[in-house]
């Protein structure tokens, strides 16, 4: 087993992977950026060391200097940055040191994922209808007048290309992940706007601007099959998540089991998922991904060669520590269970808990956290790299924690996840926590009918329909506001037009 | 005894606010031809009181430093607070300047000085946390000062033009 390793990653994930080091005897090694050196996994790791690169934690050779500094005999990736690079797999193979994920092999053949999905096809398997653009993979388009003069984007090839797929369809990122980069086109008109808007999100987050378009199949829910696999042949599946419920492209809440499938779909679902892992001989740890149509048909998307945001929830079902896992397969030894030794237990939820503001747009709302308080209690769980004093950077992703959440049934995770919710308490930066418990109230949710489109009906509405609580806020407005006149300067306003609040904001020094 | 009204949201309130003199931090509040009792725990750290028990119920919110809106149980409210005594009254909002809502770096300015825009037209791209942000115009008008440039670093609520 190994004696270190390097995370190279930020956030949430690289807490939750430290936790598994340490849990294992493996010390633990993390990398920050002077925008997050207040994060949690700085200070929870055994060693840690600022990165100075602008690349961040994308950078190959910053992230393999450290390594080789600190002897760290595994890197372990997280999702997004280096996770799916295969030539920075290599490159820590090169330099003896054990990235932790699939091959490079592997992992090229995946990440192209139009080969990809013809070769799922060619055996047999549904896939959605869709075409690569004939766009270089270093065109950097900002939007100018002289990309329009170039071949690869020039609206009568686009519109042509488009016209074979069919609308309404999706301009998806050829690397892409997390729905960044993707935009949906419902008709010709907004066809090139979207296409270059695409492009400049997936090289400004990918670095690399190649896309696709994909037919849309709606409505539809989104389910991926989470697989183990080690180096001697044997896999395992934790079951399936399901993550429709979207914003923006963004998965805000993720269940397994998947509720739009009944017990006879999931079966047949975990066996095509393995078989087409095999197709790709897939090693380590990877999602199988499906879109289900409205009459029940699943449609192979990828397989994610990483660990996922949400791979809690099939943690918390199956009782497997996905990490520890990973880390296994990666070292050579084999799968601590087997297939019949997982049992699938009752249900989870996760929701993203986002540092973004539901009232204004969902801006991103980066700040100091003055106060933090995670909910606890029975089958609760919080990942996070918060805690009071913690200042959440504007540089990076706006995932701040993820709450999860187990129940013997859906209902009682509903239950849970609801009064979780309720718990959590964040101040100094805006969160959608008031968004999630909106969504765990509406109907739709709570009887598990929903798919991707639910948002697109969903009204964010908070008006206070109690008039008790209505009467009781009032009174306690009048209270704040006698406070902070009564502390400090009396409230003596210079005009009627500058008003209280500016003395009311003088005060106290 | 401070006589306040508070308008709530699109409710007003009528309400005087008295101390307690046998505790501190409690307050005895009358409105609606009742009497509550409210108790502030951290009445000594005005700015920082983040909950308060009304008689017997105790709520969890977050005053805005303005004291222009509190968000209680998962709900933001707009509040107006008019002292009756001093005549004072909060300015009316908006003054035209289009402020930055988080701190980032400017990408793209759609809009030029002397152009006529809508209320909800996109006048510039802010990056930040990874995302494309759009800005759009909080009325119509016309643009008169645009204050910063593509590539441009800006700071929370820095002014970035101004429509009239």
């Amino acid at each position: 087993m190994f004696k270190k390793i390097l995370i190279a990653n930020r956030g949430e994930i690289a807490v939750r992977i430290i936790r598994t080091c340490r849990e294992m005897g493996i010390a633990t090694v993390a990398l920050y950026t002077l925008a997050d050196r207040d994060s949690l996994h700085v200070r929870l790791a055994d060693e840690a060391m600022l990165l100075h690169s602008s690349l961040r934690y994308g950078d190959a050779d910053a992230v393999l200097a450290v390594a080789r500094q600190l002897g760290a005999d595994a890197i372990h990736p997280g999702y997004g940055f280096l996770a799916e690079e295969a030539d920075f797999a290599e490159r820590c193979a090169h330099d003896g040191i054990t990235f932790v994920g699939p091959s490079p092999a592997i992992t090229r053949s995946l990440r192209n994922k139009l080969e990809a999905m013809e070769a799922v096809k060619r055996a047999g398997y549904s896939v959605p209808n869709c075409v690569e653009l004939a766009v270089g993979a270093g065109d950097t388009p900002e939007g100018g007048k002289e990309e329009e003069g170039k071949k690869g984007l020039s609206e009568a090839y686009l519109k042509q290309t488009a016209a074979e797929i069919g609308y309404p369809l999706v301009v998806k990122s050829a690397r892409g992940g997390r729905g960044r980069g993707a935009r949906l086109v419902l008709k010709a008109d907004k066809l090139v706007e979207a296409v270059q808007a695409a492009q400049r999100e997936a090289t400004l987050i990918y670095g690399d601007g190649r896309l696709y378009l994909e037919r849309v199949i709606s409505p539809s829910h989104y389910v991926a099959v989470q697989v183990l696999a080690d180096q001697h042949g044997n896999m395992v599946h934790l079951g399936e998540r399901e993550g429709s419920l979207l914003r923006q492209n963004q998965k805000l809440i993720e269940e397994s089991p998947a509720p739009s499938l009944d017990d006879k779909q999931r079966k047949i679902l975990w066996t095509m998922a393995m078989d087409i892992a095999r197709l790709f001989h897939y090693q380590n740890t990877g999602s199988v991904e499906f879109l289900v149509d409205g009459a029940g048909n699943f449609h192979f998307t990828e397989i994610k060669g990483r660990i996922q945001i949400e791979h809690a929830v099939s943690e918390m079902v199956s009782d497997v520590d996905i990490v520890r896992e990973q880390i296994r397969i990666a070292a050579g030894e084999t799968l601590s269970k087997t297939q019949a030794e997982i049992r699938l237990n009752g249900w989870s939820m996760q929701c993203r808990i986002n540092a973004e503001d539901p009232w204004n747009d969902y801006l991103p709302s980066p700040g100091r956290l003055t106060r933090f308080r995670l909910p606890q209690g029975p089958d609760v769980r919080v990942d996070t790299y918060g805690y009071v004093g913690c200042e959440i950077p504007q540089r990076f992703d706006p995932l701040l924690a993820n709450l999860i959440v187990h129940g013997d049934t859906r209902d009682a995770c509903i239950h849970r996840l609801r009064r979780a919710l309720q718990e959590f308490r964040v101040v100094g930066v805006q969160t959608n926590l008031p968004l999630h418990l909106q969504i765990l109230n509406d109907p739709d949710f709570e009887s598990g009918r929903y798919d991707t489109r639910f948002m697109e009906k969903f009204r964010f509405d908070t008006k206070c329909r109690d008039e008790e609580v209505r009467r009781d806020l009032a009174a306690m407005v009048a209270v704040a506001f006698a406070l902070r006149g009564r502390v400090g300067k009396p409230m003596v306003p210079e005009t009627v037009r500058t008003g209280w609040h500016r003395s009311a904001r003088r005060l106290p020094v | 005894m401070n006589k306040l009204t508070v308008t709530i949201d699109d409710k007003t309130f009528e309400i005087e606010v008295a101390p307690d003199r046998s505790q501190p931090g409690e307050y005895v509040v009358t409105l609606e031809g009742q009497a509550l009792h409210v108790y502030v725990p951290d009445y000594d750290e005005p700015d920082q009181v983040d909950w308060m028990i009304v008689d017997n119920r105790p709520y969890e919110m977050v005053f805005a430093a303005d004291l222009r809106s509190v968000q209680l149980e998962g709900g933001r409210h707009t509040v107006q607070v008019r002292d009756k005594e001093t005549h004072s009254i909060r300015p009316a909002t908006g003054d035209g300047r289009i402020k930055a809502p988080i701190p980032g770096i400017i990408t793209r300015i759609n809009v030029e000085v002397g152009q006529t825009v809508e209320a909800g037209q996109s006048m510039l791209v802010l990056e930040a946390m990874k995302m494309e942000n759009e800005i759009r115009a909080s009325k119509g008008g016309v643009v008169r000062q645009v204050s910063v440039k593509p590539g441009q670093t800006v700071t929370l609520n820095e002014a970035l033009l101004e429509i009239e």
